[in-house]
Parts: C-alpha cells; sequence; structure tokens
C-alpha cells in the first residue's frame, strides 16, 4: 500500500509540476466541445442535446488515451522505469499507482468537459451531477486499469502512439457501451439502467483483476 | 561466506544477436568482482540480467539464496545504471523518499536526509533532479541505489561524470562496502579504480567471457596487460 500510495504522490507531483498531461487532455476535450457547438444546428435544441452523451465519451476516452500514451512515457526518461520494476513490492501496486494517478488527471478532465458541455448545450446537469460523476468514474476507472497495462506494454514498442489505441479501444467497447447507455438515460430520462451499471461493474472488475496480475509479466521486460 | 549469487550457463539473445554467450558466475558476500571489456562487450547487458531487468535467453540465476520471494531477491539489489534512474521534475530529496517509500524503508524523510548528508548532496536536495549536472545526477544515483542498505549491489561505470573528490570518496566508499558484508560488481573502463577494489575481474568481449588471475588484480600496472591479453585471446575466439 505504501508502495502504491508512493506512486500515486510521484505522478500527480510530476504531473503538478510538468503540466504535460492533462494539458493535452484538457485542450483536446476543449477542442472537442468547440468543434460540436460549431458543427450544431444553431439555437441547439433536442437534437443536438440527444447527442452529448456520446460526444461527452468520445472526448473522455480520447482524452484518456492521450493522457494514458504518457502516462509511462515519462518513466523512459533516465530509464526511471527501473526504479519501479526494482522495487521489493507486488508489482500489482504500481500498477494500481500509475492508474490511479491517471484516474485522478482524467476526472479533472472529465469534470470540466462536462462543465463546457453543459454551457456549449445549454444543458442543466445539477440534477444528476452526482450519479454522472459516479458514470464517469466507472467508465474512468476501466478505461485506465486496461490503459494502464496497455500503455506499459505500448510504451517499449517503436509506435507507442498508435500501439496504445489499437490494442486498448477494441478490448474497451463494453465499458464505453455501458457508460455511454447509462449517460443517455441519465442525460435524456434522468433514470440510470441498472443493466449499463452492471455491465460496467462486471468489466471494470475483470480489467482491474487482470491488469493487477499481468503486470509482473510486463513490467519484467 | 554465503553465496549471494550464482548463475549458470546464463546467456542473452537479441534475434539473431548473442549478447552474452553461456557465462558460470558465483560471488560470495563479501566479495568484489570487476567486469571489463571494450564497448558493446555485453556488460551491461550482464549487470541487467543480474539485476533481473533482463530475463537471460537460456541459463539459471540466483540472487540472494537466503530470500524466499521475488520481492527480497529485489530487495538485496541497488543498481547504479548507466541512465539515473531519477524522475526529472522531483527533487533530488523527493528521488530518495520516493526511493526509500518504494523499499518500504522506515522514517523515509530521515533516511533520505541521512543519505543526503553523506553524499554531501544536502546543497541540491530541493533541486530537481532534471536541473542537476551530470556528475550530481551520478551522485544521486549511488545515494539512491545505496539508500536500502543492498546486500548485492551492481554498478555501471560508477565513476562517469564524477569530480576527482567525488571519484575518491566513491572509491573509498565502494572500498568498505564487502566488510559490510555486502558483494559487488563493478563494470567499468577505469582499470585504475577497479584494481584496488575487486578481487576477481571477468573480462566480456562480444559477449564471451574470460577470467583474469587475481594477481593481475593488485595493480593497475599488472592490470593492463593482462587486460590486453585476454581482450586479445577472446577477440581471436570470436
Amino acid at each position: 500500500m505504501s508502495a502504491l500510495l508512493a506512486i500515486l504522490w510521484k505522478d500527480l507531483v510530476s504531473e503538478w509540476r510538468s503540466r504535460d498531461r492533462l494539458v493535452a487532455m484538457g485542450v483536446f476535450a476543449l477542442l472537442v466541445v468547440i468543434v460540436l457547438y460549431l458543427a450544431a444546428p444553431p439555437g441547439g435544441g433536442p437534437e443536438a442535446r440527444a447527442h452529448v452523451p456520446g460526444l461527452l465519451w468520445v472526448a473522455w476516452s480520447f482524452a484518456g488515451v492521450l493522457g494514458l500514451n504518457r502516462a509511462f512515457a515519462s518513466e523512459l526518461e533516465n530509464e526511471a522505469l527501473s526504479v519501479l520494476a526494482l522495487a521489493p513490492v507486488d508489482r500489482g501496486f504500481v500498477f494500481l499507482g500509475k492508474a490511479l494517478a491517471s484516474f485522478v488527471l482524467l476526472l479533472l478532465v472529465q469534470a470540466a468537459s462536462a462543465l463546457a458541455f453543459a454551457l456549449a448545450f445549454d444543458l442543466d446537469l445539477r440534477p444528476v451531477a452526482g450519479r454522472l460523476a459516479g458514470v464517469a468514474a466507472l467508465g474512468a476507472a476501466g478505461l485506465c486499469t486496461l490503459g494502464t497495462l496497455f500503455s506499459a506494454i505500448a510504451v517499449r514498442t517503436q509506435y507507442r502512439e498508435v500501439m496504445l489505441p489499437l490494442l486498448l479501444l477494441p478490448l474497451l467497447v463494453p465499458v464505453l457501451l455501458g457508460a455511454v447507455r447509462a449517460t443517455q438515460a441519465l442525460l435524456l430520462e434522468g433514470t440510470l439502467p441498472w443493466p449499463a451499471l452492471q455491465l460496467l461493474l462486471v468489466t471494470d472488475g475483470v480489467f482491474a483483476i487482470v491488469s493487477f496480475l499481468c503486470f509482473e509479466v510486463v513490467l519484467d521486460e | 561466506m554465503s553465496v549471494l549469487l550464482r548463475a549458470q550457463g546464463l546467456a542473452k539473445r537479441f534475434g539473431a544477436v548473442t549478447a552474452l554467450f553461456p557465462l558460470d558466475l558465483e560471488l560470495e558476500a563479501g566479495r568484489t568482482l570487476a567486469v571489463l571489456g571494450p564497448n558493446g562487450a555485453g556488460k551491461s547487458t550482464l549487470l541487467r540480467l543480474l539485476a533481473g531487468l533482463a530475463r537471460p535467453s537460456t541459463g539459471a540465476l540466483e540472487i540472494d539464496a537466503a530470500a524466499r520471494s521475488r520481492a527480497e531477491r529485489r530487495r538485496a539489489i541497488g543498481l547504479v545504471g548507466h541512465a539515473s534512474f531519477l524522475y526529472p521534475m522531483l527533487t533530488t530529496r523527493e528521488n530518495l523518499v520516493l526511493a526509500a517509500r518504494l523499499h518500504g524503508l522506515d522514517a523515509p524523510g530521515e533516511r533520505a536526509e541521512r543519505a543526503l548528508a553523506e553524499e554531501e548532496l544536502l546543497g541540491v536536495a530541493d533541486r530537481r533532479a532534471g536541473a542537476l549536472s551530470r556528475g550530481l545526477a551520478q551522485r544521486v544515483a549511488i545515494a539512491r541505489a545505496l539508500l536500502h542498505a543492498p546486500r548485492l549491489v551492481l554498478l555501471d561505470e560508477p565513476w562517469t561524470g564524477l569530480d576527482a573528490r567525488a571519484a575518491e570518496r566513491l572509491t573509498r566508499r565502494l572500498a568498505a562496502l564487502p566488510s559490510a558484508g555486502r558483494a559487488l560488481v563493478i563494470v567499468s573502463h577505469d582499470l585504475g579504480r577497479v584494481a584496488g577494489l575487486a578481487a576477481r575481474a571477468l573480462v566480456l568481449v562480444r559477449g564471451r567471457a574470460g577470467w583474469l588471475a587475481a594477481e593481475a588484480l593488485h595493480s593497475e600496472a599488472a592490470l593492463a596487460p593482462a587486460y590486453a591479453a585476454c581482450v586479445e585471446q577472446l577477440e581471436g575466439a570470436a
């Protein structure tokens, strides 16, 4: 647990000082909002608002991939990844520390971009804010657990920027399916469908367990 | 004396290229082994294999037979690599505190402070590692590697970038480590420094290994011709 917290602290302090992931993720999510705002019919209306749940997840998932691409790139500088590989701890906790840091950053971007979407498309998110935050967090958890594992694999490949989305996005389909359906029902009908939540919870759990167990091998070489 | 490191038939291939041919190696606590050889000989590959950062293609490696788990074996190792392994956005002190926490040491802040004092690095404790000179970064890297008092210390060109005073202090420190029950593996081109430190020397040339007689390590004057002869012989074999 101490190693997990140490890695989380290290990643967040490094990010606070460099802001290289947060700025890239935030700017990307904001650009999506701007482009969609300009592409929507003038005056917005229910037609444009019907697309918001899917568009939110387009922005969040690609911003997440952008951040995850940098999650291990910073470990390559000075070969600092060796410090983690040599640490006498269960490498699953190294994985959890890295995944949690990415999760925190993605939550920040999700909060800021949800606000931008609400302003651009004249949405009142206040009645569903708590539940929307929960769905966003569940989707982010799935993205960050599997994304951290694949980021660690992709970082040592020649085309890591391309490799991560190629590996990750096809496997993220169940998470995105559950997250988009839950967000859609929440924003359009004010309800939270249990099957969508179930899908999110199960895939999050499976991704977390598989990634935790596989990280020992991934970090080896 | 307990054996800290035992390798049998340890070899490493990268595709069709053999970086290290099968090698047998044994190192007891309290001993220092020098690994010498020209560039591209496989010295750093050997060190990465011993540290557990790379998997051998064939052969077996045993680190600290008393260790019961992978984590315990990793705890036994302190590695100074070719790179500094430092996080550039963290300060010198923060890098050491992080290493202490990762090794589960008590009072990580105090341990880091003590290591900074020992290495005379308190003046740069709050400077970001990315802003340190090569020599200072190397001193921090050495402090980080020795922070958890590892039993097996692996060093890749440890004197690189150090000024004369720091290099001399490091040599004295390394000379004292075996008496504390540690074993050292030093990869270096600096024959003069390793001559006074090591009891055994392994020479690598294009992945092939040869051993130097113990007498060759008594002085640089004795080591230089013995090393040159061994390199020539191995080059002929390759």
